[in-house]
């Protein structure tokens, strides 16, 4: 099972840099992220990092609201289409997710999609054919 | 030019003696309720009866705690077969505030409110839109009791809805209306975004306004907009409602009922009286009611008695605009408010944290309260339904218990200052 780690976070000028701060005194590497916010002035920062488990105990000493979600890598070729043909994958696996985002390497691109509130979503996913990132290789995106 | 001429012009010395009389019947029907039977009974060194106004200063004080600790029944001086009606506050959390009326204090409300609407120039040839909310809160039927005695076409609009306000006002040339001040420049907002002018396009001749605090300022403003007087209304529900003293076409102040209340100004630390024109807490005895007498009353309310006479020739005090409160209640769109109604709702919700803060803003033109929540760290599980639903949840509850729409806004944990003893959580920044 692969991790991100989510951090709530007040839509205020500052208040993200309070993130950042942590993960760079434990030097915690971060590989992709997104950011979003409601209309409520707050959002959610989903970060994917290299030690997902260190930034989660981090962040929460630093009495930052964190959590572990888990999620699913999917990788893909780096090249027009490759998306489209995934999600149609992803459809067909009969899953409706709600928080994804991507990332580009050297001819391979990943796709990070949250499946903390989907059950069996690896199963299914595999079911219907989509390969998924080992947990040793998620951490290690390159 | 007077409701009731004779009454209304007294002469201060035989308006002093019909208090003291008024006084006594009041004690006498004090004495029937539980609670004034046991705090006069077994005290036997309370009087009986005064001989004159300054009598009541050797006679305890009421407060609203005891009106809660004593619900529903303990100020009831009658049986419960001849009451005709109760109001109460509004409140899920704790006893609510409830009084209780037979026929005559049905009567008396109606009468002096309708000697209140005379007094600021409404006749029985008005149409008179009462846009405050009916039920419970006791400015809808306050009011339209006081209009119907008064001989007015009543239009029981209600609360909200500008549109058909509008419309209202239109089809049937409604020339009085009465509302929260708030509301009223909502309502001007409204008329200007439908290209209307409310000076042309309706037959408005006066405003009443009350319920919610406001400056002379605000009332300026209002009567620009509206191009009529608006004329200042005080009330409170523990003495009926509405109706307690109002303006006249002078606008100087509000003449205070006097031949229905008995009123003090005390200051609030030593509870001693003040002399007129000084500033503090406004202290109220009933004088005609029977089913619910509440004697000296501490409203919490600030203000002052203004000396002198007023041109118009009534003879009953007038007191100031409400400056402030001795106690933490604040007012947001006519509905009362304690900070701990809040406080009750949020600490009952597991996923808030200790702290929260509460900020009453003017966000064009609109008075909202935005309350800062934190949300406690092991709760969060990092995902936005979660949070979205917990904002949603809170924004119901409050709005249930202080019937006043609330934006909820969730904050880190450890953001907002901590609560130190008597913390100051409520943040007033309205534009008056």
């Amino acid at each position: 099972m692969a991790y991100q780690v989510s951090v709530f976070l007040e839509n205020k000028i500052g208040h993200m840099e309070r993130i950042t701060a942590v993960l760079k005194a434990a030097g915690i590497n971060i590989l992709t992220m997104n950011l979003n916010h409601t209309t409520g002035g707050w959002g959610i920062v989903n970060l994917l990092v290299d030690q997902p488990e260190l930034a989660y105990r981090q962040l929460s000493d630093a009495g930052i609201s964190a959590a572990l979600r888990r999620i699913v890598v999917l990788p893909m070729e780096d090249k027009p289409g490759s998306l489209d043909g995934l999600l149609r994958k992803i459809a067909g696996a009969g899953i409706n997710f709600t928080t994804a985002y991507g990332r580009s390497g050297r001819g391979t691109a990943w796709f990070v999609v949250d499946t903390e509130d989907i059950p069996d979503a690896e199963t299914m996913l595999k079911s219907a054919g989509l390969e998924i990132l080992p947990d040793e290789t998620v951490y290690t995106l390159d | 030019m007077y409701w009731e001429k004779e009454l209304e012009t007294l002469p201060e010395k035989e308006l002093r003696q019909l208090q003291v009389n008024r006084l006594n019947i009041t004690l006498a029907h004090a004495r029937r309720s539980p609670f004034y039977g046991e705090l006069f009974g077994r005290n036997g060194n309370h009087p009986e009866s005064v001989n004159d106004v300054k009598g009541i200063e050797s006679l305890p004080f009421t407060v609203k705690q005891q009106l809660r600790d004593h619900f529903p029944y303990g100020f009831l001086t009658l049986p419960q077969k001849e009451i005709i009606r109760l109001h109460s506050s509004s409140g899920t959390t704790g006893n609510p505030t409830v009084i209780f009326h037979n026929r005559h204090d049905i009567d008396s409300w109606a009468n002096l409110m309708a000697r209140s609407l005379f007094c600021a120039g409404v006749r029985d040839t008005d149409v008179f839109q009462n846009i405050v909310g009916y039920g419970l809160f006791t400015g809808g039927l306050g009011f339209q009791y006081g209009i119907e005695k008064l001989g007015a076409l009543s239009i029981p609009a209600g609360a909200g809805n500008s549109l058909r306000q509008i419309k209202l006002m239109r089809d049937y040339g409604t020339t009085a209306i009465h509302a929260i001040p708030s509301y009223l420049t909502r309502l001007y907002d409204v008329f200007r975004e439908e290209h209307l002018n409310p000076q042309k396009d309706t037959r408005l001749r006066l405003l009443c306004i009350g319920a919610e605090p406001h400056t002379e300022e605000q009332r300026q403003r209002i009567q620009e907009m509206f191009g009529v007087k608006a004329y200042n209304s005080f009330g409170l529900s523990e003495m009926n409602g509405p109706g307690v003293a109002f303006e006249c076409e002078y606008q100087n102040g509000l003449h205070i009922w006097e031949d229905a209340f008995l009123v003090e100004i005390v200051n609030p630390d030593t509870l001693q009286p003040v002399p007129d024109g000084e500033f503090g807490e406004l202290v109220m005895t009933t004088l005609d009611r029977q089913a619910n007498p509440l004697i000296r009353y501490r409203t919490r309310d600030i203000t002052r008695i203004i000396p002198g006479a007023c041109p118009c020739g009534r003879t009953h005090r007038r007191i100031d605009r409400i400056t402030g409160r001795t106690d933490d209640m604040f007012i947001l769109k006519g509905c009362n408010i304690f900070p701990m109604q809040i406080e009750g709702v949020l600490m009952k919700i597991p996923e808030v944290g200790t702290d929260y803060r509460i900020t009453l803003e003017t966000v064009s033109d609109q008075d909202t309260m935005v309350i800062d929540v934190e949300i406690k760290k092991d709760c969060f599980r990092g995902d936005l339904a979660f949070l979205d639903k917990l904002q949603k949840r809170l924004t119901h509850l409050i709005r249930d218990e202080v019937l006043v729409t609330p934006v909820i806004r969730l904050v880190e944990p450890g953001s907002l200052p901590k609560a130190e003893g008597k913390a100051v959580r409520v943040y007033d920044t309205r534009k008056r």
